[in-house]
């Protein structure tokens, strides 16, 4: 056995082979699934796209290296989550917003967000959301003034708040909340909104405007089995049947009949509540951060028709047009608890009537 | 494909390449001639075997060498004849070190006659005893040839719970491995013989034999000679994914059944015996012969020349690697077993035992480029791992709770009903070495209630 000697033979625990998944290629094909979307934000918002993206993304991997550096610890830029955090934190901010402004909620995500808790694996929340709060809270108007998309008008002008008009509204969802409390209602709404919303040529963040573009990279995670089918199944189904019953049980349906099918007084039509604002980025993309949601079958439902939940009722009750980040931020902060009541029996049952 | 042929299966698992393709096709060939054996007194689950023969004694082929009066253990046998050399430590797959009979063989051993296949073709049950088979099957050191190594007399007794159903388990689930493919495939008639005596033993009126539908000429072969036999023996083609023959998940499969948690098959009135064994349990009962030789596959892309050989047991791995061409230069790991279950070996002197199924050399192709460098990062908590564990555990918390000396979080996860199966290791994106940090965590606790020495 003269040649054997030679050779590198290794022992290590079996198995001795694995699947070709590494986290870096998880987190590629989440990238590839946010594609589409940045197409879209590309092109409806020019410019603004573009950097606000590269800039999120290039702070958040800064932050990375940073914080390793300074913690000693090895560099883990080349997993990409940083990347992916980068481009779903661009999604959730205005389009207009300052470089400086993407640049801090960047290094608040992962500094705060991802490595206070000791890097990738480690974080209760959602990084990107923490970012988004914490500019939500120290921005103010900077993070609720919209851009009309480039298709709409070129110069992309910025929108107040509060501005009503049919074509230059601010958010889909602002827009119902601030007609249905000046009572203008769902009277004034009408089916081009909706329209727009499946297409994005509306104002919103970023990358959460095309409701098409996130179903085509959503559905490509789903095939791919990246993202766990249960979390959009229960975000959506839960958002849905909580905007059903609101809008059939409030009764005082529209009486014009050609335009019942839109809205009731007081609640727009469900379909528009999945649509509109970050509903399915968040269903697709941020709610399925494996790393903040649960890790058992029945604990992922929890989590995701608590989601779903949560953010209907910040939409419809609460004070926030839009509730999917705050609905993300208490999930979260939930999972630890959900894990634990959420404990999977083994195929045979519990053992020997133990435990 | 599998999936849309409507073939039973188990819930979780994995699919990991099969890479059958390398041995499948190339029939039984005897084995490299022995010329010393160090035979294991370790081959299987249960009290270890006492030497009961000492340097100097001269053996005889198939004379026995170690034994044990204790229920749950299996003597061993010599494959030669020839003389002892010592009673010394050898390096043991599992147990790091143990002891061992080591023959010289004299006269120098003939290679191991390719067997007769006309042998069983005039098999009758009618002539064997249920009391004969049982004794046959302890004397000759019956144990599981799947992999576990059971004494096969204390699976097949027919006393406690009454037995109904006999399992023949020709899943051959793990990659690469072949050598029960190539069993079905030529001593068909041996396999039968086996099966219908082992369901005489046990007292079982069912008999299924589960074959993964990877495997079409096995089940079409099988089916045959069933019909011909015609007495009430089934062939149930069941869906390709690992681990599909493992004892629970067939039984899972095929009777949609789930065995308690923490409990064994005849709880629930089942006996599972493994193709090789059922093949070993013919030549027991019809011809005395003791198990001393089994088929072993050769394989792996670090061989040039794979094969299915019939060898005496207690040659060593290196013998066999060498009688095969010697490992090529892409050669990385040697595994006992396949790539899944098997154990990786640093001594080429390591024994062949009863349960070695198979030595499969693996390239660093193979292997994959992060689990070769080891390369471990941290848990995304994605979930994987749970998906496919086959016992639906929660691999990455008993893992952990492992890695962090958390040994009673770890038993409260359901630690002891994991099966070692590798899947969750497998699936890992991270690639954390879940299946290894359970092992460890196994061991630690079966320390702790001093079951196994320091
Ligand atoms: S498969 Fe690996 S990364 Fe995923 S949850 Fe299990 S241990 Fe963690
Ligand atoms: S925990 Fe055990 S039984 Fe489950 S997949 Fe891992 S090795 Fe297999």
């Amino acid at each position: 056995m003269g040649q054997t000697n030679k050779l590198e033979i290794r022992v290590s625990p079996s198995p001795h082979v694995s699947k070709a998944l590494s986290t870096r290629s998880v987190m590629i094909d989440v990238l590839i699934g946010l594609a589409p979307a940045l197409a879209a934000a590309v092109y409806y918002f020019r410019v603004h796209a573009v950097t606000l993206v590269a800039v999120c993304v290039a702070s958040c991997a800064a932050a990375e290296w940073v914080c390793n550096r300074i913690r000693r610890r090895a560099n883990t830029l080349g997993d990409f989550s940083a990347v992916v955090t980068g481009v779903i934190l661009a999604f959730s901010l205005p389009p207009a917003l300052p470089w400086w402004a993407a640049m801090v909620g960047g290094c608040v995500a992962i500094g705060i967000g991802k490595m206070v808790f000791g890097g990738l694996g480690s974080n209760v929340f959602n990084p990107a959301m923490v970012g988004r709060t914490f500019m939500a809270a120290s921005l103010g108007t900077l993070m609720t003034t919209w851009t009309v998309p480039a298709t709409v008008d070129p110069v992309m002008p910025k929108v107040a708040p509060q501005r009503l008009d049919a074509r230059t509204q601010a958010t889909p969802l602002a827009w119902s909340k601030t007609a249905i409390k000046n009572e203008l209602g769902a009277t004034t709404y009408n089916r081009q909104i909706f329209g727009s919303t499946v297409t994005g040529e509306v104002g919103g963040c970023l990358g959460e405007t095309s409701a098409v573009a996130l179903a085509l990279g959503g559905l490509y995670l789903l095939i791919r089995r990246t993202i766990n089918w249960r979390i959009p199944a229960g975000v959506l189904g839960a958002a849905f049947v909580f905007a059903a019953a609101a809008f059939v049980l409030d009764g005082d349906v529209v009486s014009e009949p050609s335009r019942q099918w839109l809205a009731s007084e007081t609640y727009v039509q469900p379909l528009f509540h999945l649509t509109s604002g970050a509903m399915l980025l968040c269903a697709f993309f941020i709610a399925t951060d494996p790393v903040t949601m649960p890790l058992t079958g029945r604990g992922m439902w929890i989590f995701a028709v608590g989601v779903g939940i949560l953010t209907m009722l910040i939409r419809v009750v609460g004070e926030y047009p839009e509730g999917v980040m705050y609905a993300i931020l208490l999930m979260n902060g939930a999972t630890p608890l959900i894990d634990r009541f959420c404990k999977v029996i083994p195929v045979g049952g519990k053992p020997g009537g133990k435990g | 494909m599998a999936i849309l042929s409507g073939n039973r299966t188990f819930s979780g698992g994995a699919h990991p390449p099969g890479q059958k393709g390398r041995s499948c096709e190339i029939s039984i060939q005897p084995g490299p001639p022995a010329k010393e054996v160090a035979v294991l007194l370790c081959q299987h689950i249960g009290v270890i075997c006492e030497p009961v023969v000492k340097k100097g004694d001269a053996i005889a082929a198939g004379q026995k060498v170690g034994d044990s009066q204790a229920f749950v253990s299996a003597p061993v046998h010599s494959p030669v004849a020839g003389k002892v050399k010592e009673v010394a430590l050898r390096s043991h797959p599992v147990l790091g070190r143990a002891m061992a009979v080591v023959i010289v063989a004299d006269p120098p051993d003939e290679r191991p006659a390719a067997v007769d296949a006309g042998r069983f073709a005039d098999f009758d049950t009618e002539k064997y005893e249920q009391a004969a088979i049982l004794d046959a099957s302890r004397e000759a050191g019956l144990v599981g040839m799947g992999g576990a190594g059971f004494p096969t007399r204390v699976k097949l007794d027919p006393k406690g719970t009454p037995k109904e159903t006999l399992i023949v388990n020709a899943c051959e689930c793990e990659p690469y491995i072949t050598c029960d493919y190539r069993l079905m495939l030529e001593w068909t008639d041996q396999v039968l013989a086996g099966v219908r005596l082992a369901k005489k033993a046990s007292g079982c009126k069912r008999v299924i034999i589960g074959i993964e539908d990877n495997k079409p000429r096995a089940i079409e072969v099988m089916r045959d000679v069933c019909r011909a036999g015609a007495d009430g023996i089934e062939v149930m083609p069941l869906q390709t994914k690992y681990p599909q023959g493992g004892e629970r998940q067939l039984i899972r499969a095929v009777l949609g059944k789930s065995v308690p948690t923490g409990g064994i098959p005849p709880m629930i009135g089942v006996v599972v015996i493994n193709v090789a064994t059922a093949a070993a349990l013919a030549d027991a009962v019809v011809f005395r012969r003791p198990l001393t030789h089994r088929v072993v596959t050769v394989t792996g892309g670090g061989i040039d020349r794979p094969g299915n050989y019939y060898v005496p047991l207690g040659i060593t791995a290196g013998e066999l690697i060498e009688f095969c061409g010697g490992l090529n230069s892409q050669a990385r790991k040697v595994v006992m077993g396949g790539p899944m279950m098997g154990l990786a070996i640093a001594d080429m002197k390591t024994p062949l035992t009863k349960t070695s199924g198979a030595i499969t050399v693996l390239t660093q192709q193979e292997i994959g480029s992060a689990k070769f460098a080891q390369r471990q990062t941290a848990c995304i908590r994605c979930g994987r791992c749970l998906e496919v564990c086959p016992e639906r555990l929660n691999p990455t918390r008993i893992a952990h709770a492992v890695k962090n000396n958390l040994l009673d979080v770890a038993q409260d996860y359901y630690m002891s009903a994991c099966i070692e199966c590798g899947c969750c290791s497998y699936v890992c994106p991270a690639n954390i070495e879940l299946t290894g940090y359970i092992k460890t965590g196994k061991i630690f606790v079966a320390r702790q209630k001093k079951r196994m020495p320091e």
